[in-house]
């Protein structure tokens, strides 16, 4: 057994670029990121932001023809993952960092039982207790309200979504990872189940000493299980921080028009305003200015020209040229 | 205008971990959809929705109950006379990842069914090209960037949009919008919702809205009806507002419950309702089929089978009672 901890993560002006036929294009842009340990990150923001890349970047797992091209990604206990290589890299991943790819629901093998694909893991990570580890698959699965024997028994297409994404989670624990990245693990599961899936995630969370990452597109997910929130637009981060502080009080327009687009349950019909126009592509996302600039209601001079950088604010980080000064309440008002 | 009076469909299944019985899908469903009207199914997976949705698209056969088209059976129908009553009904697929061939690229997807509808309408080849531009900008993305590309050098939501573009390349009389904008960007989902409101309102589009999102039926317009669908049976209906307001029966009371709560902005509803144990197929279906996750069973829950009652705001339920679940503004 390794020691338990929770590891803290720290990422560092990460660029990672695709090939596209009109050369490499950047899809994350000098990130940077700090993930505390012991809490639960969310990363929010629309499809095509970043925010897969970004997670798949803290296992150095960017597949061709996209590649890591600048920038660090430190984690406590493990060193800068860009720089791993071979044997090193396979071991960290499953060992120390889990992940749930996203639509894990149809990224089994659809061939092997569910039991098999655990005993490949455990092969493939030089596992020399097999029963125990399956020992272990099974006590996970039972945590979540499954009968593990059963499951381990099955096959992809016996298990309902619900069933198939737990098994992704079992998957990316069983051996004993304590960072664990989820990415986008409720998309397509129903309201009941996703409740369920989130409350278990929170609990093994807490129970099992880990610091977490949740790529998600829906705020609400966000906003029901993590602590600390980044928003993410055109490969950047344009805000972080307390999600109970981001969600009542955002400051960058972006955070602001996605809250803004959120359908409620309640409150007038009207008030649900969608953002206008749409997010960038590789292909589009402006070399020099403000990435968000097409979109904003406050955009001035400067953003056409100069690319925001973070600025720490208390516990938030945001990156805007209006955000430069005290908060403007006038315009908070209707967020608040 | 399409109707379903009693429609019934059990699926015959071997023995696996979901059940290793038949599984009634459906239990004598009815329901009307008014021609440019709007009705929402909402319920957990597995209730039945995705069934529904394909028998109203002709995808699907049942086993009784009847289905009526603009005041045509479609049970005395011959097949092939059936089937062009169902071409007027388009899907639209619930997941994005197998609705589109990875081998074309969206070009191709979309071409085909273009140049079919240009010569039914006789038009050019030219007016397909923008008629594909003009969907994929109706649906919200950049035609010059998806057009050459092959679905895998798209991310999820773009997909999805896509898809949406390919079931209106045929003008349908009725959309069945299967879980259609869950997995479409928050920003773009209302844009989406307006655009299916705005179909209803111009073309006279009907639409089958289907999704866990519940807040969403909302938004495709203010006329809507809310169906709740628990193991194939009808358990509340009624305007949309009045059961995502008002909602009496438990099992709405626990979906609603269950959406997340945006912390910051608002606070959880103060009655929650959460199932006891999760569902399970294989739960009894004497009494009530949600008496085994309802916390307020009683004994004739057991025994009885509770009917739809009531005519506006309707329900299957032996003890309704209103419960605040849904939440409130923060700052309320
Ligand atoms: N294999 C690839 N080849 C070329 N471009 C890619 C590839 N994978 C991703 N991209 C591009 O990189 C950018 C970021 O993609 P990424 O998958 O990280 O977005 P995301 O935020 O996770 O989106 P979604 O919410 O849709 O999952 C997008 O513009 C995407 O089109
Ligand atoms: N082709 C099929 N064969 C066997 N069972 C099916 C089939 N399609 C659906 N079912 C079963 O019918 C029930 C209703 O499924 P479905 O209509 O897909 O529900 P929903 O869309 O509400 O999730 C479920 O129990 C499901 O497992
Ligand atoms: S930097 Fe300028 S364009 Fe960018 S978000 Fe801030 S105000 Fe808007
Ligand atoms: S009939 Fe009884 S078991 Fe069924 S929903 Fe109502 S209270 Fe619950
Ligand atoms: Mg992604
Ligand atoms: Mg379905």
């Amino acid at each position: 057994m390794t020691e338990s901890f929770a590891p803290g993560v720290r990422v560092q002006d990460l660029t990672v670029v695709y090939r596209t036929p009109v050369g490499e294009l950047p899809a994350l842009a000098g990130v940077g990121l700090t993930l505390a340990p012991g809490t639960i990150t969310g990363i929010v923001g629309e499809s095509g932001s970043g925010k897969s890349t970004l997670a798949l970047s803290l296992l150095n797992a960017v597949q061709p023809p996209g590649r890591i091209s600048g920038g660090s990604v430190e984690i406590d206990g493990l060193g800068d993952v860009v720089r791993l290589t071979g044997d090193d890299l396979r071991r960290a991943r499953g060992r120390q960092v889990g992940y749930v790819f996203q639509a894990a629901q149809n990224s089994l093998n659809p061939l092997k039982t569910v039991g098999k694909q655990l005993l490949d893991l455990g092969r493939s990570h030089d596992v020399a207790d097999l029963p125990a580890l399956l020992r272990e698959a099974r006590a996970l699965l039972g945590r979540m309200g499954l009968d593990g024997g059963r499951v381990l028994d099955s096959y992809q297409h016996e298990l309902s979504g619900g069933m198939r994404q737990r098994v992704g989670i079992m998957l990316a624990l069983v051996l004993n990872a304590h960072l664990v990245v989820l990415d986008e693990p409720t998309t397509a599961l129903d309201m009941i189940t996703q409740a369920t899936i989130l409350r278990i995630v929170k609990e093994v969370h807490r129970e099992r000493g880990l610091t977490t990452l949740i790529v998600t597109h829906d705020i609400g997910v966000a906003a029901e299980v993590t602590d600390s929130l980044a928003v993410m637009y055109g490969g950047r981060v344009v805000e972080h921080g307390p999600t109970m502080d981001v969600l009542g009080s955002p400051r960058h327009p972006y955070t602001r028009g996605l809250i803004r687009a959120i359908p409620r349950l309640s409150g007038d019909i009207g008030e649900a305003t969608a953002l206008p126009g749409r997010p960038p592509t590789l292909g589009t996302i402006p070399a020099e200015g403000c990435v968000f600039r097409e979109r904003c209601p406050l955009r001035m001079a400067v953003c056409d020209t100069v690319d925001p950088a973070p600025a720490a604010y208390g516990e938030r980080t945001v990156a805007c040229h209006a955000v430069g000064r005290p908060v403007n309440l006038a315009v908070r008002k209707e967020y608040v | 205008m399409i109707t379903g009076t009693g429609v019934t469909k059990t699926y015959r299944q071997r023995g696996n971990l979901l059940g290793g019985r038949d599984v009634q899908a459906l239990r004598g469903v009815d329901f009307a959809i008014e021609k440019g009207g709007a009705v929402t199914f909402i319920g957990e997976s597995g209730c039945g929705k995705t069934t529904l949705g394909r028998i109203v698209a002709g995808l699907e056969t049942y086993d009784s109950g009847e289905i009526v088209i603009d005041g045509t059976p479609m049970s005395g129908l011959r097949h092939r006379q059936r089937q062009a009553h169902f071409r007027r009904v388009q899907l639209i697929h619930q997941d994005p990842y197998s609705a589109l061939n990875p081998t074309r690229t969206i070009h191709q997807t979309l071409h085909a069914p273009l140049a079919l509808r240009a010569r039914q309408k006789g038009r050019s080849k030219a007016w397909a090209e923008e008629r594909a531009r003009e969907l994929l900008t109706l649906v919200g993305i950049d035609p010059g960037y998806v057009l050459p590309r092959y679905p895998h050098q798209l991310s999820g939501g773009m997909r999805q949009r896509v898809v949406i573009a390919r079931a209106l390349t045929v003008d349908p009389e009725v959309l069945v919008a299967d879980e259609s904008v869950s997995m479409i960007d928050v920003s773009l989902r209302l844009g989406i919702l307006a655009l299916l409101k705005d179909l209803r309102e111009r073309l006279n589009v009907s639409v089958l809205f289907i999704t866990h999102d519940i807040a969403t039926a909302r938004y495709i317009g203010d006329d809507g009806e809310l169906y709740v669908i628990y193991r194939g049976q009808v358990v509340e209906r009624g305007p949309t507002e009045a059961v995502i307001s008002e909602p009496v029966h438990p099992y709405t009371q626990a979906l609603l419950s269950a959406i997340p709560v945006l912390r910051g902005v608002e606070r959880p509803g103060a009655e929650r309702v959460v199932p006891t144990e999760a569902l399970d197929e294989r739960h009894a279906d004497t009494g009530c089929l949600f008496a085994r996750r309802c916390p307020f069973r009683t004994e004739r829950c057991e025994s009885e089978r509770p009917s739809l009652e009531g005519t506006v705001h309707g329900h299957a339920c032996y003890h309704p009672q209103p419960r605040a679940v849904i939440p409130v503004e923060a700052s309320a």
